[in-house]
């Protein structure tokens, strides 16, 4: 068994064992798909009730094709707070010195850190996914597997940087105050991410900073990925993968240069 | 041969100089004791004989391997016990160790051999399948060091290993470690003078990063015409030393 291997073992047991990450990874973001839902329904009834010929201004935010890729998004987030708190509460104690006296070397605590999550998190996804098609069944929606399916591919870039924003936070900040922190980027990437609200419709500032940061371009790649809308997939798609790529480098400089400090 | 070695080993943080001069010498298969008050330089060491911190200037070795220019061979042979524990807690004692053989590679049929071999070592076959988070403190100590020794290492550093046990608890881990004894080298910090008195072959006293006195307990005796390990160490610590 490789050091990699061994160390990503370790950290998939203990995140899997932790019934909070259950919870917040896989049940938080179901509960929200399922409120969502709801609070549509309760957005259609009110307007099938508008009298002939009136336009109505219900948001189309909350119909399960947006909500999918959107709420899959929202899930990830909590897998940043996991990767976070699994670095930092390893880092605080006595656990990480001990390995940094063993043959491991900072690519395999990196890769270990990394791909359990990375899995977990592909994981995630399809069961969100998958709970979306159920519930557009129910309702009657049509919901492309096929698109489901790209949806998963779509968003592997933002899995790989919640997890590098996870790493870089843990690395950071202590298991005290990494936990708040990643609680600030949550309620960011779902509120600046167009989850809950049609950032297209605003404009000003808070859409010129919807677009400069990477969460809505997630949510919208996965969005357009569910309509199979190749056309308007790239873009997006583009720009969450060069937040990954750069987040990752930057996750991997800043682990090493504190394992570094750490050894003087 | 010498299983460790320092010559004339410096660490300085900023303006404070945590060793100073360090010459060290243990042999192979003894069990050495480092005292020493708080601050006086015990972990400090074991951090650079481990290659957790480098030093300022000197040389340190293990089994005569560099600490620094030959790290990663220095890191084959080591085997650390951390004052903190150091176990990975939703993982059970099993797993625990199974994982640190892992990451040093072990094959499989090795790996199933030592963790079977150090379970029997360190009677954990009561706990082997619970997790490490559910056991007592001197339960997760004694995983602690079974996980610093299952790496096979030649020279193992107990950073005060019974730190904060109760007296049974503390008697358990004595017994494990003297089953140790010539297996392996042992360098142990400790404030507790009975432990060093009953497990160590020889002692050294460390006052302000510096090695004040070294040998026997009865050589240390002779050295300062004291009875017992407490008085001598009480009067090499006040600078009563002849």
């Amino acid at each position: 068994m490789s050091k990699t291997t061994a160390f990503s073992q370790r950290n998939l047991k203990e995140l899997i064992r932790d019934p909070l990450s259950y919870l917040f990874c896989l049940g938080f973001p179901l509960v929200m798909l399922i409120v969502m839902t709801l609070v549509n329904n309760g957005i259609e009834s009110s307007t099938a009730e508008l009298p002939p010929g009136a336009v109505s201004a219900a948001p189309t935010i909350f119909q399960i094709d947006k909500l999918a890729g959107g709420i899959a998004v929202f899930g990830l987030t909590f897998l940043m707070l996991f990767t976070c708190l699994t670095v930092a509460k390893d880092r605080s104690g006595a656990f990480l010195m001990r390995l940094y006296a063993t043959p491991m070397r900072s690519g395999s605590f990196i890769a270990g850190y990394m791909l359990p999550t990375f899995v977990l998190g592909i994981i995630q996804i399809i069961i969100t996914l998958a709970a979306s098609l159920v519930i557009a069944l129910v309702k009657g929606v049509d919901l492309n597997v096929g698109g489901l399916a790209l949806s998963v591919v779509i968003l592997i870039p933002t899995v790989i940087m919640f997890i590098a924003l996870g790493v870089l936070f843990g690395t950071l900040f202590s298991d005290k105050s990494a936990p708040g922190l990643c609680s600030i980027v949550i309620s960011l990437a779902s509120f600046l991410g167009g989850i809950w609200f049609d950032a297209d419709s605003t404009g000003g500032f808070l859409k010129k900073l919807c677009d400069v940061l990477p969460f809505i371009h997630s949510v919208k790649a996965a969005r357009f990925a569910c309509a199979l809308d190749f056309e308007n997939i790239p873009s997006h798609l583009l720009i969450s993968t060069a937040y990954a790529a750069v987040l990752t480098a930057l996750s991997i400089i800043v682990f090493k240069s504190k394992m570094k400090a750490d050894l003087q | 041969m010498l299983a460790v070695e320092t010559k004339k080993l410096v660490k300085k943080y900023k303006t404070k100089t945590a060793v100073n001069c360090l010459d060290l010498k243990v042999n192979e298969g003894e069990i050495y004791a480092l005292l020493g008050v708080n601050g006086a330089g015990k972990t400090t060491t074991i951090r650079m004989l481990t290659c957790l911190s480098s030093p300022t200037d000197g040389e340190c070795f293990v089994c005569v391997k560099n600490c620094v220019s030959e790290s990663s061979e220095v890191k084959k042979l080591t085997g650390i016990s951390p004052q903190d524990t150091a176990v990975a807690e939703n993982l059970t004692v099993t797993e625990n160790l199974q994982f640190i053989c892992g990451v040093y590679e072990f094959p499989p049929e090795k790996t199933n051999e030592s963790v079977d071999k150090i379970i029997k070592l360190f009677s954990l076959e009561e706990y082997k399948n619970a997790r490490a988070k559910t056991l007592s403190g001197g339960w997760k100590r004694k995983l602690s060091i079974a996980m610093a020794l299952i790496g096979e290492p030649k020279v193992l550093f107990l950073d005060e290993p019974t730190l904060g046990l109760d007296v049974l608890a503390r008697r358990e881990l004595w017994k494990v470690i003297e089953k140790l004894k010539s297996k392996i080298t042992i360098i142990l910090t400790t404030h507790y003078m009975e432990e060093a008195e009953q497990l160590s072959d020889r002692i050294g006293i460390m006052i302000n990063g510096e090695l004040k006195a070294e040998g026997t307990l009865s050589e240390l005796e002779a050295k300062t015409c004291e009875q017992g390990l407490e008085n001598v160490f009480v009067k090499i610590a006040e600078g009563g030393e002849e």
